[in-house]
């Protein structure tokens, strides 16, 4: 087991580093691109709706705002997504410190409410900026100048290295003061506040490195789709996927993002490719529906702490059964 | 904790309003440092009230509090722990779905930035930790979910995790509230201790045994202001005193 945790991941890195190379068909890349994007931002708002247990809705409004972000300095001033992608996220992170100075200094659902305005405000002023954004009608970016059958290379490679920063960003977090404040505001903030947490500064920072992995994913996904709308950009669906995500792998967790995308985004695209036309459009809706019912009735903790707990109760149990039944359970020392 | 006396605690007409209910009506109270000092008075007098605008939790409607020549007014919890006052809470309050050792490390002191991304135990605070652990009797707990410990268990855990933000100050909310005489008998052991090594305590209690046995100093509330305040003797034959709890 131990050597699963020190070797597997590593592994796992090789492995889709090589995928291209096995993998020809751009239909299967395209999937493992989105899979890696919906990673890399479910395990980023994780480290708010996890870690600090202030869930956010409002994602979706860092990922559409980056796309345009992005999609405007591309048109305007030719500056390379690829090159950009970075500062956007810086930027988005900078909003998302300011959104977070604002919501963050109260507790409980206001900052729900206040990251759903946020993204449908950012979604508005993209429809009714027509000389800036091109409103309802989009904006078109330059296509990329590759060969058709390596042009999705740089964006599957560009959100695997985002998936990889994420889940190390979350680890190095987990295993920091930082972390340790954070879970201490999901547990009890007042009593994390009384004990000398800066429980506002907390927050805005978690806020800010959580809204940066959505913003360089909206960043990159404008420049896989040379367009950018107000619809698609701030596609409600996109913000509901990386929550269920993140609840289906574990909260909390630096990979329960990574696990939720990488079963179910390919069943939600298997499921589109093989349902009737009719059905299919509405798949991706249904899924999260069913599991938005299923996880809390049956994984609440989804399906890493689950097993997790499954693996403890197991390695706990004695093999040889004991003559004191009424034994107390040992318990580790210093 | 500190060995040093700390600084003593003044506060000044200090009033609190909530909504209609006046909980604290011109509250002036002195804590003098290093010693043990308890603040009793019927239910609803204002106690917790008054120990919730000491540590930042309430912002009072008028008054001063001042900790040596720190105003404490406006300051949030967080500095206020900073500044060297730790409390616990009268219903107990831990962090149930962490480990015993991730509760006692919480409430470090931070001293920069570089300190929030180091590692989150350290080897000096996991020693220390451990001593503390050790002293309230749950070192061999360390690694269990603090939840999964027995009420009178988590108000030890409460009162050593306090004890980790090194306080020259302590303010324990009812901290022998629903234990039994054992217990009660410890943790006077361990509140004495800790005192000797130049920790002061303010103490809000119902258990007068308790009060009595510890206490240098009690002063009295009753509807929302300190009507008495002197040594344990003095207060036990304070007709005031005697009125508030058995008066009309």
């Amino acid at each position: 087991m131990r050597l699963i945790r020190r070797w597997g991941p590593w592994l796992l890195l090789v492995i889709c580093l090589a995928l291209p190379v096995l993998v020809k068909q751009p239909a299967w890349l395209d999937m493992l691109q989105f899979t890696f994007m919906y990673a890399a931002m479910s395990v980023g708002w994780d480290i708010m709706g996890g870690y600090a247990g202030y869930p956010s809705i409002g994602h979706v409004g860092f990922f559409g705002m980056s796309s345009y972000v992005a999609g405007l300095l591309l048109v305007h001033f030719g500056v390379n997504i690829f090159a950009s992608a970075l500062l956007v996220g810086l930027f988005g992170s900078l909003v998302g410190a300011g959104l977070g100075f604002i919501s963050l200094r109260t507790r409980g659902p206001a900052f729900l409410i206040v990251t759903l305005v946020f993204a449908l405000t950012v979604q508005m002023l993209a429809e009714n900026l027509n000389a800036l954004t091109g409103g309802t009608s989009g904006l078109y970016l330059p296509l990329l100048d590759l060969p058709p059958d390596v042009v999705i290379l740089p964006f599957y490679y560009a959100m695997l290295a985002l998936t990889v920063l994420a889940v190390a960003t979350s680890t190095f977090i987990r295993a920091s003061r930082f972390g340790l404040g954070l879970l201490a505001i999901r547990e009890d903030e007042g009593k994390a506040e009384g004990s000398g947490i800066n429980t506002a500064l907390y927050k805005i920072l978690a806020f800010a490195v959580s809204v940066f992995f959505a913003s360089v994913a909206g960043a990159l996904h404008a420049q896989y789709l040379n367009y950018v709308d107000p619809d698609l950009a701030f596609e409600f669906i996109i913000g509901l996927n990386m929550v269920v995500m993140a609840l289906v792998g574990s909260r909390a967790t630096p990979w329960g993002g990574v696990l939720g995308a990488v079963i179910m985004f390919p069943i939600s695209q298997l499921l589109v490719y093989t349902l009737p036309d009719k059905f299919s459009g509405q798949v991706p809706l249904v899924e999260l529906g069913i599991l938005l019912i299923l996880i809390p009735m049956f994984l609440p903790d989804g399906i890493i702490k689950s097993l997790e707990r499954w693996a403890e109760r197991r390695r706990r149990r004695p093999r040889v059964p004991s003559t004191d039944t009424f034994a107390p359970a040992p318990v580790g020392a210093p | 904790m500190s060995t040093a006396a700390g600084r003593p605690l003044s506060v000044r007409n200090v009033a609190k309003t909530f909504g209609g209910v006046r909980a604290l009506t011109d509250c002036s109270l002195d804590i003098s440092c290093g010693k043990i000092s308890a603040l009793i008075g019927p239910n609803g007098s204002g106690k917790t009230t008054l120990f919730n605008c000491i540590t930042g939790f309430y912002v009072p409607d008028s008054g001063s509090i001042r900790y040596g020549e720190t105003a404490l007014g406006g300051r949030l919890p967080n500095q206020i722990v900073h500044l060297g006052i730790a409390r616990t809470f009268q219903v107990t309050r831990i962090f149930k779905r962490m480990t015993v050792l991730e509760n006692m490390v919480v409430p470090v002191r931070q001293s920069n930035w570089k300190s929030l991304f180091s590692a989150a135990i350290k080897g000096h605070e996991r020693e220390r930790a451990e001593g503390l652990l050790d002293f309230v009797g749950l070192a061999d707990y360390w690694s269990m979910q603090a939840g999964n410990l027995s009420f009178g268990q988590q108000k030890l855990l409460e009162l050593a995790a306090a004890l980790m933000s090194e306080p020259d100050l302590l303010l324990l909310d009812e901290p022998a509230g629903g234990l039994n005489p054992i217990m009660i008998d410890r943790l006077t052991g361990y509140i004495r201790d800790l005192n000797a090594q130049g920790v002061t305590f303010l103490l809000v209690e119902h258990n007068m045994g308790f009060v009595m046995r510890l206490a240098h100093s009690i002063a009295v509330m009753h509807r929302g202001e300190v009507i008495a305040q002197g040594e344990p003797e003095a207060i036990r034959s304070d007709p005031k005193v005697l009125d508030a709890y058995l008066g009309d």
